[in-house]
C-alpha cells in the first residue's frame, strides 16, 4: 500500500491495474490450461467435453511412430546437452582465462547463435550438411540427414547458452582461490577438480538444463535437418496439425509442457540456491 | 644461532610485467626463524615479492633460493612454503576441516597421521568445535585462524603473509598481532610478512625491509629503522619526523644553511646535500637560553599549539622551517605562541639521511 502510494499512482489506477494483469496472465495461460483440460477429453472431438480419461495418452503412448518421435528427441536432447556442456564450459573457460590470437573475434560470435533467426540458422546447416556429405561421400561411405544431423545441429546452437551462463558464473570467481589450491600442492589439475569446477558447477547445471530444455522444444531446426524417419516429437507434432488438431496432439503436448516446467523449476531452482551461496559469501 | 643458510635468500631479483618494473634488483636474506617484514606504500612491490617467494609469480631475472635450493622457477606446488592470503582465500564449499586437510590430501598424507596432524592445526589455532562449519559462518577472526591452520598443517619451512590483518578491525588486530608473535615462536620457523602498517610492521617483527618503487631501500631491525633511517623515504615513511635541510661539515657535525650547526654522525663526503632526521617526541622545548649550546640544539619561536590530549604538538618555526615537537605527560600550559624558545634533544637523537 505504501508503495503505491509512494510511486504516485491513485486507488482507481490501482485497481485498474491490478485487472489489467489478470487480463494478461488470462491471455497467457488460458489457451494452456485449455489444452491440458481436452487432453483428458473422452471424447474424439476437440471441442465437445465427453467426460474424464486418460484415453489419448495411452493411445499416444502406444503409437509407434510417436514412441519412435519421442525416442529420438529423448536421444538428441542427452546426446546434444552432453556434449555442448562440456564444448560450452571449455570455451567458456578459455574466454575468461587466456588471452590468445582471436580471442576477441571469438568473444563476438560465440553469441551469435542466440540471436541470429532459428530460420536462418535452419538453412545454413543445411547447406553445411549438403556440402559435407558431398565431400564425405567422395572418400566412399554414404551419410544422410537423420538423428546425427539433428543433434550436431542442437549442439552447434547450444554451444553459446552453456558458454553464456557458464561465464557469468566465471565472472565472479575469485582467482585468488586457485592461487591458494597451487600454494596448497595441488597441481593444475587437482586445483580445477577440486575447486574451479566445484565453484562453477551451479552455472554448468543451470547451462545444462537450459540446453536440455532448447533441444526438446525446437522445431524450426530439427524440422530442416531432419531426415525421413527420424523426426523428434515438436517435428511430428508440427506436421499432424496440418491434418487437424486430435486429441492425441493434446496429450502429447501435455506432456512436453509437463517436462518443460519440471526442466525450468529444476534450473530456478539450481540458480535461487546459487544466488543464495553468493549472498553468504 | 650458528652461521647458516638462510631461509630465503634474494639476489639480484627483477619482475616486470610488460613495461612496468614491479620488483627492481632486489638482494635480500632471511635468516631461519626469523619474523621478517616487507613494509611498503602500496605498489612499492612488497607482494610481488612475496609472491615470487611463493611461487604465484616468475622472477623475470635473478635468482630466488629457499634453505639453499634454487627455486625461482619452480611451481607452487614445488615449494616448501605456504601462504596466509589477504583475503584468506578460504574454499567456500568446504568445510573448515576440508580447508585444513587440503594441502596434505593433495600430498597424499592419510590417516591416522592425516586426522592427528589437522587436529592438532585446530588446537593450535583454538577452533576446537568449529571443524564442520563452513567459512561463510565464521567471524573474521576465525577465518583467519583458519587461513593460518590450513598453511602451519603442512609444516612448511617458511610461512608467508599478505597483508595478514588488513582485513580484521582495529582491536582485534592488536589482538592477532600478538597472538602471531606467540604462534612464531612456537612453530619456530620463518614468517615473511607484507604490510603497509608501519607500527604493525614495527611492533611484530625482528627484521624489517622497506620497500619503494620497486627497490628495497633498507633492511634492518626496528629499532635501526626508527633511529637511523637511511634516506629521507624510510625516516618519512616510517612515523613522524622533521628533516632539516643541512651539508655535511665533518664525519660528525652538519651545517644548516642560517649557519647553526647539529652534531651527528655521518659517512657522507664533506660538502654533500644531506637532510637531518629528528623525531618529534624525542625533542624537548625549553626557554630561550636555558640549554646548552652544545651542537644539539636550536634557537626558534613557538607558531602553534595543538592539543591532542596525551600529548601536545608545537609547531617551532626554526630558521625558515618549521620543526614539529611533541610533549608528552605535560603539566598546564608552560608555552604560548610567539614565546622564544630552544629546541634539543639528546646527543644521536638527530640521524642524518641521503636523499
Amino acid at each position: 500500500m505504501t508503495g503505491i502510494a509512494e510511486t504516485g499512482l491513485g486507488q482507481r489506477t490501482r485497481r485498474w491495474l491490478a485487472a489489467w494483469a489478470w487480463v494478461v496472465f488470462a491471455f497467457l495461460y488460458v489457451p494452456i490450461f485449455v489444452l491440458v483440460i481436452f487432453s483428458f477429453n473422452a471424447s474424439a472431438r476437440v471441442n465437445i467435453w465427453g467426460g474424464f480419461s486418460f484415453q489419448w495418452y495411452g493411445e499416444a503412448l502406444s503409437n509407434d511412430v510417436i514412441t519412435s518421435a519421442i525416442r529420438v528427441s529423448l536421444i538428441v536432447a542427452a546426446v546434444s546437452t552432453a556434449v555442448s556442456v562440456v564444448l560450452g564450459t571449455a570455451v567458456a573457460l578459455a574466454l575468461d582465462r587466456y588471452r590468445f590470437r582471436g580471442r576477441r573475434a571469438l568473444d563476438g560470435t560465440i553469441y551469435l547463435p542466440i540471436v541470429i533467426p532459428d530460420i536462418t540458422m535452419a538453412v545454413m546447416l543445411l547447406v553445411f550438411f549438403a556440402e559435407a556429405f558431398k565431400l564425405i561421400d567422395s572418400f566412399g561411405p554414404r551419410y544422410t540427414l537423420g538423428i546425427s544431423t539433428i543433434a550436431v545441429s542442437h549442439i552447434a546452437f547450444n554451444i553459446s547458452f552453456v558458454c553464456v551462463v557458464v561465464r557469468a558464473r566465471l565472472d565472479q570467481f575469485d582467482r585468488t582461490l586457485e592461487e591458494a589450491a597451487r600454494d596448497l600442492y595441488a597441481t593444475g589439475w587437482q586445483t580445477f577438480r577440486r575447486v574451479t569446477l566445484p565453484l562453477i558447477m551451479p552455472g554448468i547445471a543451470a547451462g545444462g538444463l537450459l540446453a536440455l530444455t532448447l533441444s526438446l522444444d525446437d522445431v524450426v531446426i530439427s524440422a530442416f535437418v531432419a531426415g525421413p524417419g527420424s523426426t523428434t516429437l515438436p517435428v511430428y507434432v508440427f506436421s499432424s496439425i496440418r491434418r487437424g488438431v486430435t486429441p492425441e496432439l493434446n496429450a502429447i503436448s501435455t506432456l512436453m509442457l509437463a517436462a518443460s516446467i519440471t526442466l525450468v523449476l529444476a534450473s530456478l531452482a539450481l540458480q535461487r540456491r546459487r544466488a543464495s551461496a553468493s549472498q553468504r559469501a | 644461532m650458528t652461521e647458516s643458510v638462510a631461509a630465503v635468500e634474494i639476489d639480484g631479483v627483477t619482475k616486470r610485467f610488460d613495461d612496468v618494473v614491479a620488483v627492481d634488483n632486489v638482494d635480500l636474506a632471511i635468516d631461519d626463524g626469523e619474523f621478517f617484514a616487507l613494509l611498503g606504500p602500496s605498489g612499492c612491490g612488497k607482494t610481488t615479492t612475496l609472491r615470487m617467494i611463493a611461487g604465484l609469480d616468475l622472477p623475470t631475472e635473478g635468482s630466488l633460493r629457499i634453505f639453499g635450493d634454487e627455486v625461482g622457477m619452480a611451481p607452487p606446488d614445488r615449494r616448501p612454503v605456504n601462504t596466509v592470503f589477504q583475503a584468506y582465500a578460504l574454499f567456500p564449499h568446504m568445510t573448515v576441516r576440508q580447508n585444513i586437510e587440503f594441502g596434505l590430501r593433495m600430498r597424499r598424507v592419510r590417516n591416522p597421521e592425516l586426522g592427528q596432524r589437522v587436529a592438532e592445526a585446530i588446537g593450535m589455532v583454538r577452533l576446537a568445535g568449529m571443524e564442520e562449519r563452513r567459512p561463510d559462518q565464521l567471524s573474521g577472526g576465525q577465518q583467519q585462524r583458519v587461513a593460518l591452520a590450513r598453511a602451519l598443517v603442512n609444516q612448511p619451512k617458511v610461512l608467508l603473509l599478505d597483508e595478514p590483518l588488513g582485513a580484521l578491525d582495529l582491536k582485534l588486530r592488536q589482538e592477532m598481532q600478538q597472538e602471531l608473535k606467540a604462534l612464531q615462536r612456537e612453530v619456530g620457523i620463518t614468517f615473511v610478512f607484507v604490510t603497509h602498517d608501519q607500527e604493525e610492521a614495527l611492533a611484530m617483527s625482528e627484521r624489517i625491509g622497506v620497500m619503494s618503487e620497486g627497490r628495497l631501500l633498507q633492511v634492518g631491525t626496528p629499532r635501526e629503522i626508527y633511529e637511523r633511517p637511511a634516506s629521507r623515504f624510510v625516516a618519512d615513511f616510517i612515523g613522524r619526523t622533521n628533516l632539516i635541510e643541512a651539508s655535511v661539515e665533518s664525519p660528525t657535525m652538519v651545517r644548516l644553511a642560517d649557519g647553526a650547526r647539529i652534531a651527528a654522525e655521518t659517512s657522507m663526503p664533506t660538502g654533500s646535500q644531506v637532510a637531518v632526521s629528528l623525531r618529534p617526541e624525542r625533542v624537548r622545548l625549553q626557554p630561550r637560553g636555558t640549554a646548552a649550546a652544545d651542537g644539539s640544539s636550536l634557537d626558534g619561536e613557538v607558531c602553534d599549539i595543538t592539543y591532542l590530549g596525551h600529548a601536545v604538538v608545537y609547531a617551532v618555526t626554526v630558521g625558515s622551517t618549521s620543526v614539529e615537537v611533541r610533549s608528552e605527560g605535560e603539566v598546564g600550559e608552560p608555552f604560548a605562541p610567539g614565546d622564544e624558545v630552544t629546541i634539543n634533544w639528546d646527543h644521536g637523537a638527530a640521524a642524518v639521511v641521503a636523499d
